[in-house]
């Protein structure tokens, strides 16, 4: 039953979000590319563009994103849900039954949203590559071009680093809204407060483990 | 023999500073009421160790469940079959997901055997088929604590802790539900020891219930 739980987290927080992470991954490559072929181009420096693509977007701007959607959308979900679930006496009733409400409830959430988190990263990095390479093309880079520079700024640090960012962000996505879901005391009063909490904690975590990153490999 | 469940001056924490010594008998049926403000809601919850009271103890087949370390409590707790107030069902899964939610995570049965007992259990309290994919939102009061019921006596306890299980029935499912609950008779008297808290008792019950006590200001007293 907690398999179906994990099936359904990753349903709405993966799946259901991989429209919004296309679309905002798509303009944002797109903007950054065109303006940057424009600019670098008159400077004769197009080959920047590679690093550009690749620091700015692939490994800086995409999981923060990636991060921050999937905060928004599911981080206020799970905290709502969880605070409900708590409310309702739900939570009581399972610890009666001698079952553990972070068994059945928090572990769930917290591995969909590391898969999540992870899975959409790619997708948003997927994405921005393409959206770059239209841009780049528009522009009147060849598109041989664009790859080969692009590929030449890649480094085994980005792929790493897109590991760790989605499993530190999907622990943090995962875990921030359910102790605060759980946290509630049995009022509905509580439930849109949590939500709240929720997510501005969520956000302030992921920008701060982002801003470490940074320190940490640079 | 030891009674499945006993109260040692557990404090109420209510206003007139009144505690609770008790002895819920085994194979049979004692029930407490009292209002909304005389402590009456925390027994259950103190029994199962959900609650620690801020003096005394509750013990359940001679253990104190909120000293347990917490995997130690969980696993006792599926000793005691619960009915919360409200019922407690999750509201996202069917009346049937509900009931086998215990099955399913705190035994090693194969899901074909859960599969079995669960349609013996729903039979028993009384659900149809046409009620088992229900949410509880869907499903009327009734319906609701006959989910619940089936779910506490998912293991088969010889303790059931019914908190508030009359509110909202009517008098005719409230006795079903009550004797469903006892288990049958022995020759010892009913198969299951049960302890029902609530702020009344319907009519149609109170001729099952072996020992009937009263909670007011501070003070239990025993009316049967």
């Amino acid at each position: 039953m907690a398999v179906r739980v994990l099936m359904n987290q990753v349903w709405f927080t993966a799946l259901q979000a991989v429209g919004l992470v296309i679309v905002l991954a798509a303009i944002l490559s797109f903007l950054v590319i065109s303006q940057a072929v424009r600019e670098l181009g008159r400077l004769g420096a197009t080959e920047l563009i590679g690093a550009l693509m690749v620091i700015a977007i692939v490994r800086e701007l995409g999981p923060l994103l990636t991060a921050l959607i999937i905060a928004g959308r599911s981080g206020t979900a799970i905290a709502a849900e969880l605070a409900t679930n708590k409310v309702m006496g739900e939570v009581h009733a399972l610890e009666g039954m001698g079952i553990d409400p972070v068994h059945y409830l928090v572990l769930p959430r917290f591995v969909a949203a590391i898969v999540s988190v992870f899975g959409l990263l790619i997708v948003f990095d997927l994405v921005a590559v393409f959206a770059g390479f239209v841009a780049a093309t528009s522009g009147g880079m060849s598109g041989a071009r664009y790859f080969d520079i692009v590929l030449q700024s890649l480094t085994f640090t980005d792929a790493w680093l897109t590991i760790a960012k989605g499993i530190v962000f999907g622990t943090i996505i995962g875990l921030v809204p359910s102790f605060h879901g759980l946290r509630v005391q049995r009022s509905p009063t509580w439930v849109p407060i949590a939500a709240s909490q929720a997510v501005v904690t969520a956000i302030l975590a992921i920008f701060v483990c982002s801003a470490l990153f940074v320190a940490v490999t640079s | 023999m030891t009674a499945p469940l006993i109260f040692e001056a557990v404090a109420l924490d209510d206003p007139h500073g009144g505690s609770v010594s008790l002895e819920v008998p085994g194979h049979q049926t004692l029930c407490i009421v009292g209002d909304g403000g005389s402590g009456v809601n925390r027994l259950a919850p103190i029994a199962l160790g959900l609650e620690s009271p801020s003096v005394g103890r509750a013990l359940v087949y001679g253990e104190d469940i909120s000293r347990m370390p917490r995997a130690a409590a969980l696993a006792f707790r599926r000793r005691v079959g619960y009915v919360p107030a409200g019922d407690g069902l999750l509201q996202n899964l069917s009346l049937w997901d509900n009931v086998a939610l215990p099955l399913r995570f705190g035994s090693t049965l194969s899901p074909r055997e859960i599969h079995g007992r669960l349609r013996i259990m729903l039979a028993a309290v009384h659900l149809s088929e046409r009620d088992w994919a229900m949410r509880p939102a869907m499903a009327n009061p009734e319906q609701q604590r006959r989910a619940s019921l089936a779910r506490a006596l998912a293991f088969d306890p010889d303790l059931v802790i019914l908190d508030h299980p009359f509110d909202g029935i009517g008098n005719r499912t409230a006795a079903h539900l009550l004797e469903i609950a006892r288990g049958g008779e022995t020759a010892e008297g009913a198969r299951r020891a049960l302890f029902i808290t609530g702020q009344s008792v319907p009519e149609a019950v109170r001729s099952r219930i072996e020992v009937s006590c009263r909670l007011a200001k501070g003070r239990l007293t025993v009316d049967s």
